[in-house]
């Protein structure tokens, strides 16, 4: 039956064009961004939650990551923080430390608490950048991240923490 | 088209800290990431974002995931899930006030569906395609690109007489058709013609 042949041969091709379009309209950038996701494998850095944001919205849940903490306690953590008002400042805990951010003007600042020595790395999709944490805990990010990042925090005693993306 | 060996053995592989695994997966599964990030409208900056998450929360879940095959119902319901954040967030930042149960409208699982079997069904074939001999696949490219090229144009760039071009784009057909890449989706599940639907 050549007509049917004909017409299964068409419609292949049809399907094969469209499995060919579809792919040539994903940009090379939003593929490379999925591939170097990988990177995350297997790291066993302990995650550090978001527990407090400025902005005041609950963000945990931003990222499609659950937070541990109730409402009442970020609750109190905003009424706390509210008379600081205009900086933006954000929070990430995880057992064994805090995280604590400012946006400052074209820079980050940050401190460990309880403070201590170490290095903090910023990592975007692009790669990874690191920056030491003095004595008490203080620490510098400049410039700003544009993009998604992420901070790693080692300190000097062996803690492994890192959070989850943030967007500023 | 659940039990499709490809993907269980690629998950497998890279929850098994295999990278060229891992970027097989994001070849064959970012079209279906994109396609619905599309159908949401986003900004190439909430691509990004909702790209990027999806992947990431993949890689978390590669060693867990009870049913690897069925990991394209995962990648589709997890991208619709981080479209919504997205824009459910856009909308809080305008003061719309919109609630997420408006947003969770734009979801319809028999979409999802369809979008999930197109997904499969291209990844297929787009894997078909690449076991093709060259000569095939330079013949193909041209009869799919956007607009086809005539007969006259693929005659003078592949050097082979017109009348033998409607010869061998059966032949390559025939093998695209016969690939080990789409014995995975099953004879009840191949009907070609859904595509003319989609174009």
């Amino acid at each position: 039956m050549p007509d049917a042949q004909d017409r299964d041969d068409e419609q292949l091709l049809t399907a094969l064009g469209e499995a060919m379009r579809a792919r040539r309209e994903v940009p090379e950038w939003f593929v490379e961004t999925g591939k170097n996701a990988y990177a995350w494998h297997n790291i066993d850095a302990e995650l550090a939650q978001l527990t407090y944001d400025s902005l005041g919205d609950p963000l945990g849940d931003s990222l499609g990551y659950s937070l541990g903490d109730s409402l009442s306690d970020r609750e109190r953590a905003a009424a706390v923080r509210s008379e600081a008002a205009s900086i933006r400042a954000l929070t990430f805990t995880s057992a064994g430390l805090s995280i604590e951010l400012e946006v400052g003007e074209g820079s980050l600042l940050g401190q460990i608490i309880p403070p201590r020595a170490g290095t903090i790395e910023v990592h975007t999709t692009a790669g990874v950048a690191s920056s030491p944490v003095d004595e008490i805990g203080c620490f510098a990010v400049t410039p700003i991240p544009a993009s998604p990042f992420r901070l790693r925090c080692r300190t000097e005693d062996g803690a492994d923490v890192l959070t989850g993306w943030i967007t500023l | 088209m659940r039990d499709d060996p490809t993907v269980i053995a690629l998950v497998t592989r890279a929850a098994g800290s295999d990278p060229t695994a891992w970027d097989e997966i994001v070849e064959r599964y970012a079209p279906l990431v994109w396609s619905i990030c599309t159908r949401f409208q986003l900004s190439n900056h909430d691509r990004e974002d909702v790209g990027q998450n999806v992947w990431l929360l993949l890689v978390e879940q590669l060693g867990k995931l009870r049913e690897p095959a069925a990991l394209p119902g995962w990648l589709a319901t997890t991208t619709h899930r981080e479209c919504l954040r997205v824009v459910t967030s856009a909308r809080k930042s305008e003061r719309l006030g919109t609630e997420l149960d408006d947003a969770l409208q734009f979801v319809d699982n028999t979409m999802i569906d369809e979008e999930i079997l197109m997904a499969e069904r291209n990844a297929a074939l787009r894997a078909a395609f690449a076991e093709l001999p060259p000569k095939c696949q330079r013949l193909l490219s041209m009869l799919t690109s956007d607009p086809p090229s005539s007969y006259a144009e693929i005659s003078a760039t592949l050097q082979i007489p017109v009348g033998s071009i409607g010869p061998q784009r059966a032949r390559c057909l025939e093998r695209l058709r016969k690939s080990s890449a789409l014995a995975g989706l099953g004879e009840t599940d191949v009907d070609w013609a859904e595509g003319d639907t989609h174009a």
